[in-house]
């Protein structure tokens, strides 16, 4: 045997090219299916019958059963365990003879899977073995267990049941000896699709055709408003809002200054549309932990990522001074982020593991640092999105513009050179002029011609006839902080010299804020009269070694170009003023980092730094010129021919050429502006940093390195990555994307299903949908739920399609009555012998009422409306309102949710907080709920406008309009005694009393 | 009349503000039955878990952070190294990054009461009231950030969404009365503070145990009365139609709890329309007490209202009531956050609530309240011994300190007169006995009759606790 197994390790490294051979890897397959295996049937033995005994650091005979090293070594009495030898192995011999376990003896059906595991090997599975035990569950936990797709119990063919889910429910049911509830009335089962489905009431038009035939077509006509709910465009809003609560979406920042986040609505949308279009469930997973990765280009993907950043986040926290104390708020984001993800799509509470290995679930604390690997370049960020056809449209028109410009270019070219050969006689052939990025001639103002980068005079300067002033050594100007970078540069002035003893002043300063780096046009300063290229400590100068000044007051125009590759060139009135010479690297003057000195060397004013004369004209270039574009410059500028002058010396065929071209680049620009990027609020990765396993979760703590991975417990995909600690963010949010969405991980098909039941029913399969761990509940129908998982999974994870299945359901058809005898044994209503009353939430109620008051707008998606005023000082603070007109009367997804500023009406009838997870909200029935109903301005408004509807619809007589009245209020409609008691009411009362009542009876308020 | 504080003069007043009188006497009298059904359901665990100290309790939140060192802390030796560096292994990690000399207190201390208690002349009234007081100078807590500090205050958890500790009360202790909600919180009439209601949220409890902002001046709660007037004779007719429709909806759907809870709901809807004006009405105080109270001084009178208003919600069986001193982060400053000019900062705040306090104290004890309340004076942290300054220099603020400052107890039978716990020779670090929110939290449930280990929600995967998962009852202040 041996020997055979080591013949055939030859065989397959002799035959194997490189790596790993197919047959390796069966092998290795086949070893980690008895590993599973020993977790699932072997564990759970040992740990229930033998590890109370035999296991910790004294175990009774010496014995260790809970590692297989000590296993095999055995005890006192000697070896326990032979693998592929049961006969001989101790253990076996002390269970079959009933000495072991002491108290009861082992079933049978356990004695024959301990013979079959020593037989095959004994392979061991995970160390120490982690079954459930009496606190804690284990690997064999009921939600680990791979998803199978169970028969349908012999309770299919009975007449109650329209599909399989009614064969499950019913054999429960009998079971516990009750019954089904008959169907409710069809009117009622319009208005319970109708909001459960949609989260509206159905229109007076649905409910009065419904109602006027009788109920031999019911079928066909159910299965028509069927089709027209699931394709309507509030199904999308109705799930999507909650799918937020999940997600713990809100659209501020939350803490101390908690922010608006105006770019967060784009991730509702995609929700909301992702739900209209029934996106494939795997992949609407997939995109929200990493769409940007999956489809870079795409901006509904990177939008998706609007998941991973619902959260809060801690502006002032990850700003403070202290570096550990960042840290420490960067481990708490991290923790929101992993465990939303684990409690979301698996059901798992990982992050309980961040401290310690999770006290109930198999969860290591090594498995929750590989999630936060994995997650760890998650950051919070606002990222400007741009379709590809946009792109497309984007780069055409720059091309176009190109194009356009280069024409334009050289009209001009031609009109230029023509005046300058006429002032000057010189040839034809220069260069056309360069537009440099500022420019100051402080003809009439000493404002920046292109740009903002105004100077600013200091006293003593100031301008006139065309010259700025330094005539006193305290006079400068200077502009505001320059946003835009420069680096290569060309530095320009024209200057007048007051006298020639001056040293160290300059004509024209770039510098750091701080004065500390700076550039500059510098006279006189290291040697007298001579013009010199200044720096901090003279890093970049030299001396040109040109000629001295030799004359006051006549203009002199002096240009210093900085090349990329570190040469520095000065040149005097259009010619190359001494030599060129090379230094290091233009020197880099980040955005908002710098700005423009005018007569000052550098930093604060000091006589021997500033210059005396008048300057007349600077500009600058955002790169260095030639020296032939300089010498256009300054001849243009001797010469007084500014493009306008060019212009008007064109032929009149060539000026029209000139204009059509100028409108047309005019307008390309105006359309290159609308096709530009929008911002959304979403994941912005930042380079993922090796992470650590943190002792008590504490950053200042860190241990073990680890690389992105899963959770082992979770049975199908591998939980390893297989990726380096260093892996890149891209590689590690894609992997984890594909291991939560495995098609074998069993959780991921689980949990969604259970939340659709959930909201279909008020209560899952499972109770609790956030956690299907030890903590969580048990499923009320296992084999349902897992029926239905498979369901999804083979339905190409369509959930409309569980929908479906579900409100076709005989179950989901039952009445809502209560009976008693029901009522006794099933209170909870766990068995479904009928379908529970549902209370309209908070959102289901607002827009009902604006539906039935006619005012509902029913745009869809973009900018939330905002039922508050804000008013920032330092933090920002929210005023809520109660704001009147359509664009505020949109459904209540569409509120802009605030962290802070929670809206109390909302709030009274559940609204859950926004900074956390909502998987089941509260019903509360409270007086300050009732007063809320009675009393809000709101809601005293929709009962007026709904007067307002109804004599409009209805008609002035109190009959009429109390029939009315109720059809929108109940989707049903009104009986004689209705109308009798209403029609008084409205008499004595006002039709708006009576609509306000109506809006706080229990028939309103509650869905049978 | 099953309501006490019913009477003529309500009546009324509620007319006055356009509901029928009529239709609530009617109301109360008709459901005098109903009210004894009690269907205010709680917390699944069962209170008390041992005989509690004391019922209910008033919290006095200083928003920004209280320099123990001012205050309640006296330390003879930062008064001999004023104008010094720190000296210390331990390099301090401020939240401004600025270290200057350490800085002597700014108010003079002495001894008060009977029990020698240190206070300094910044709480002067409060020193009168000194042997009622249970000062625990040793507290430190986890971060100098306000907000995350101030929601652990309250919470237990440096983050959103978790519940404040008046929440905790309201679900695991029920209320005392059906009139008046169960957990009342009065902001500084100047503004709320940063985070807004997160400070007095839920979190993953249910919504009907978030505080309830009641205001001490002006309309007390919102939505007490329709936003528009109606008639009185209108208002009686719409609940009794309400009623009826409400009847009959149940007997065609069968009997439920939830239906039913919601018509009871109306009933104490309408109790509370009375309750509510009548606890807010401080003008049923007499002169004297005004006078006490502060409310008529212009410093005083805002806090003054609300410790009055605190007195006469405990009085009728709130259980949990949360003052804010101060709110959030403005310029110009309303809150203890003084990094610029301590003097000035905290002169301002304390004399606005020093007196108003005293005289709760005072007036609690007088009318034997104070037995059975606990009386919480709390600040997310304290603040630095040395100045927030260059390092060579001492100027005139402080930073943010976590590492150790200063809170007192009242009531409740404890050791008044007395300190608990200390922090090092400057009053930097608490050193001796020192005090985590969880010891704090764990310390305020015991009075109240609660382990703080069993007093749990389960959400998400864990049996939340007010405590986490620590917390020690600090034993040795309890008499």
């Amino acid at each position: 045997m041996k020997n055979a197994h080591a013949i055939l390790l030859l065989v397959m490294l002799a035959n194997a090219p490189l790596g790993v051979s197919s047959t390796q890897l069966a092998a290795s397959q086949a070893l980690s299916e008895n590993a599973v295996r020993f977790d699932r049937e072997v564990a759970p033995i040992l740990a229930t019958h033998c590890l109370r005994c035999h296991q910790g650091t004294s175990p009774k005979g010496g014995l260790d059963l809970s590692r297989r090293a000590t296993a095999l070594a055995g005890g006192e009495s000697g070896s326990s365990i032979t693998p592929g030898n049961p006969a001989t192995s101790l253990l076996l011999q002390r269970v079959d003879a009933g000495e072991m376990p002491p108290d009861k003896p082992l079933s049978a059906a356990a004695r024959q899977r301990l013979r079959d595991w020593i037989t095959n090997g004994a392979t061991w599975g995970t160390a120490p073995i982690q079954p459930t035990a009496a606190r804690r569950a284990g690997k064999d936990w009921w939600s680990l267990q791979p998803l199978t797709r169970p028969g349908l119990p012999a309770t299919q063919h009975d007449d109650w049941v329209r599909n399989p889910i009614d064969a499950f429910i019913l054999r429960r049911l009998r079971d516990a000896q009750l019954t089904p509830t008959p169907s409710i009335s069809p009117l009622l089962l319009m208005r319970r699709l109708s909001f459960d489905l949609l989260g509206l009431p159905p229109t007076p038009e649905q409910v009065l055709d419904f109602a006027s035939h009788p109920a031999d077509d019911l079928e066909n006509r159910l299965e028509r408003t069927l089709d027209r709910l699931l394709s309507s465009r509030h199904f999308g809003e109705r799930w999507a809002r909650h799918w937020l609560d999940i997600v713990r979406f809100g659209e501020s920042q939350g803490f101390e200054r908690d922010k608006l986040r105006p770019h967060s609505y784009h991730y509702r949308d995609w929700v909301v549309e992702a739900m209209n279009q029934d996106m494939p469930y795997n992949l609407f997973a997939r995109l929200q932990i990493a769409g940007d990765v999956l489809a870079p280009n795409d901006p509904q993907a990177v939008i998706a990522t609007g998941f991973l950043v619902a959260g809060a986040y801690d502006e002032v926290g990850q700003a403070q001074q202290s570096q550990a104390m960042r840290a420490v708020v960067r481990q708490d984001e991290l923790e929101d982020v992993v465990g939303t993800l684990g409690q979301t799509f698996l059901g798992l509470t990982v992050q309980c593991a961040r401290c310690h290995d999770h006290k109930f679930d198999p969860i290591g604390q090594q498995e929750y640092y590989r999630l936060t690997a994995a997650m760890a370049g998650v950051r919070h960020g606002v990222r400007h999105v741009i379709s590809p056809a946009a792109k497309q449209r984007q780069h055409d028109l720059n091309q176009e513009l190109t194009h356009l410009r280069r024409q334009l270019q050289s009209l001009e070219k031609t009109a230029q050179n023509r005046l300058l050969t006429a002032h000057t006689g010189l040839p034809e052939n220069r260069p056309v002029r360069v537009q440099p990025v500022t420019r100051w001639d402080f003809d009439e103002n000493q404002n920046d011609r292109f740009g903002k980068a105004h100077a600013i005079q200091h006293p003593a300067a100031r301008r006139d006839d065309g010259a700025l002033i330094l005539d006193r050594d305290t006079g400068y100007a200077a502009t505001h902080p320059i946003e835009f970078t420069l680096q290569a540069k060309t530095l320009e002035a024209w200057v007048r010299l007051a006298n020639l003893e001056q040293r160290g002043g300059s004509a024209l300063t770039v510098q750091y804020l701080d004065g500390q780096k700076f550039d500059a046009i510098v006279f006189g300063e290291q040697q007298p009269r001579h013009w010199m290229a200044g720096s901090e400590g003279y890093l970049r100068s030299r001396p040109f070694s040109a000629s001295a000044e030799t004359t006051t007051n006549a203009p002199v125009h002096v240009a210093i170009t900085y090349q990329t590759d570190g040469t520095v060139t000065a040149y005097r009135n259009g010619k190359p003023y001494g030599r060129a010479y090379r230094t290091s690297k233009p020197l880099v003057f980040p955005a908002g980092k710098w700005m423009v000195l005018f007569g000052l060397r550098h930093g604060a004013p000091e006589a021997e730094k500033q210059m005396q004369g008048l300057l007349d004209c600077a500009q600058i270039y955002n790169r260095a010129l030639t020296p032939a574009e300089v010498e256009t410059s300054y001849l243009l500028e001797t010469h007084r021919i500014s493009r306008e002058r060019a212009v008007a010396a064109l032929s009149p065929v060539q000026q029209n050429q000139y204009a059509s071209l100028r409108a047309t680049i005019q307008l390309r620009e105006k359309s290159l502006k609308e096709v530009k990027a929008f911002p959304v609020y979403a994941v912005a990765p930042r380079p993922a940093e090796v992470t650590h396993v943190l002792a008590r979760g504490n950053p200042t703590s860190p241990g073990k390195v680890v690389s992105a991975g899963g959770v082992a417990a979770v049975p199908g995909p591998s939980a390893d990555f297989g990726l380096a600690p260093q892996a890149s963010d891209s590689a590690r949010r894609n992997a984890l994307a594909q291991w939560v969405t495995d098609n074998r991980n069993p959780l991921f098909s689980r949990v969604i299903v259970n939340r659709l039941w959930h909201y279909h029913f008020g209560t899952g399969l499972v109770s609790t949908p956030n956690d299907f761990g030890y903590n969580g509940g048990r499923p009320s129908h296992p084999e349902l739920l897992d029926w239905l998982a498979s369901e999804l999974v083979t339905s190409n994870w369509s959930l409309k399609h569980v929908h479906r299945l579900i409100v076709t359901s005989a179950t989901y058809r039952q009445d809502s009555l209560a009976r008693p005898e029901c009522l006794r044994r099933d209170a909870d209503n766990r068995l479904l012998w009928r379908r529970s009353p549902q209370r309209l939430e908070a959102e289901a109620l607002r827009d009902t009422l604006l539906c039935a008051a006619g005012q509902l707008n029913r745009q869809l998606g973009g900018p939330p409306y905002q039922d508050f005023t804000t008013f920032v000082s330092n933090s920002q603070f929210y005023r809520m309102t109660d704001p009147v007109g359509a664009p505020f009367n949109r459904r209540t997804i569409y509120r802009t949710w605030l962290r802070s500023g929670r809206n109390a009406f909302l709030d009274a009838f559940d609204c859950p907080d926004p900074a956390t997870t909502a998987p089941r909200r509260a019903v509360t029935t409270t007086p300050t709920q009732s007063l809320a109903l009675l009393n809000n301005s709101f809601v005293l408004r929709m009962a007026q406008r709904m007067v307002e509807r109804i004599t409009r619809e209805a008609g002035p007589r109190p009959r009429e309009q109390a029939a009315w009245a109720i059809l929108l209020a109940y989707s049903r409609t009104a009986t004689e005694e209705d109308l009798t008691v209403a029609a008084q009411f409205i008499r004595e009362h006002g039709l708006a009393a009576y609509c306000r009542v109506l809006f706080n009876t229990n028939e309103f308020l509650y869905i049978d | 009349m099953p309501d006490k504080s019913f009477d003529r003069r309500d009546v009324l007043s509620f007319a006055s503000r356009g509901i029928g009188a009529l239709a609530l006497t009617d109301l109360l009298l008709r459901d005098s039955h109903a009210a004894q059904r009690k269907t205010t359901t709680t917390a699944q665990v069962s209170w008390p878990h041992f005989p509690p100290r004391v019922r209910r309790v008033i919290q006095v939140v200083l928003c920004g952070g209280l320099s123990q060192v001012d205050s309640f802390d006296y330390k003879p030796l930062l008064q001999r190294y004023h104008g010094t560096p720190l000296v210390s292994q331990r390099r301090p990690d401020v939240f401004f990054g600025q270290v200057g000399l350490l800085r002597k207190n700014d108010w003079l201390f002495r001894r008060r009461g009977q029990s020698g208690l240190w206070i300094s002349d910044l709480f002067p009234h409060l020193a009168q009231v000194a042997d009622e007081l249970t000062v625990i100078n040793s507290m430190y807590a986890e971060t100098s950030n306000h907000t995350p500090a101030t929601f652990q205050q309250n919470t237990g958890f440096r983050l959103n969404g978790f519940p404040t500790c008046g929440a905790w009360l309201s679900y695991g202790m029920g209320n005392e009365t059906d009139e008046l909600p169960s957990y009342v919180v009065i902001p500084d009439p100047r503004g709320v503070p940063a985070g807004g209601s997160i400070n007095w949220s839920n979190g993953f409890l249910s919504a009907r145990h978030q505080g309830v902002v009641l205001r001490a001046t002006g309309q007390p709660l919102d939505e007490l009365f329709p936003a528009k007037p109606i008639p009185s004779g209108t208002e009686l007719a719409s609940r009794r139609l309400l009623a009826g429709l409400n009847q009959r909806h149940l007997q065609r759907r069968g009997t439920s709890d939830a239906l039913l809870a919601r018509m009871r709901s109306y009933e104490l809807a309408a109790k509370m329309q009375v309750a509510v004006p009548t606890v807010a009405d401080l003008e049923r105080e007499t002169a004297l007490t005004h006078r006490q109270y502060g409310l008529a001084g212009k410093t005083t009178s805002d806090f003054g209202r609300a410790c009055l208003l605190a007195r006469r919600l405990v009085e009728r069986g709130v259980r949990f009531v949360q003052l804010f001193s101060g709110g959030a982060f403005v310029s110009p400053r309303i809150n203890w956050d003084g990094h610029e000019d301590m003097i000035r900062n905290h002169g301002r705040e304390a004399a606005r609530i020093d007196r108003p306090l005293a005289a709760l104290l005072r007036d609690l004890r007088q009318r034997g309240l104070l037995d059975d309340t606990l009386v919480l004076f709390t600040s997310e942290f304290g603040r630095t011994p040395f100045a927030q300054s260059g390092a060579s220099t001492l100027g005139t603020g402080r930073d943010h300190n976590q590492n150790g400052f200063s809170v007192w107890l009242a009531g409740a039978g404890l050791r008044g007169g007395m300190t608990y716990g200390s922090t090092d020779d400057v009053g930097w670090q608490s050193v001796d006995q020192r005090v985590h929110w969880h010891d704090f939290h764990a310390t305020v449930l015991h009075l109240l009759g609660i382990d703080h280990r069993r007093l749990t929600f389960y959400h998400n995967g864990i049996q939340r606790r007010l405590t986490n998962v620590h917390g020690n009852v600090i034993k040795d202040i309890l008499s």
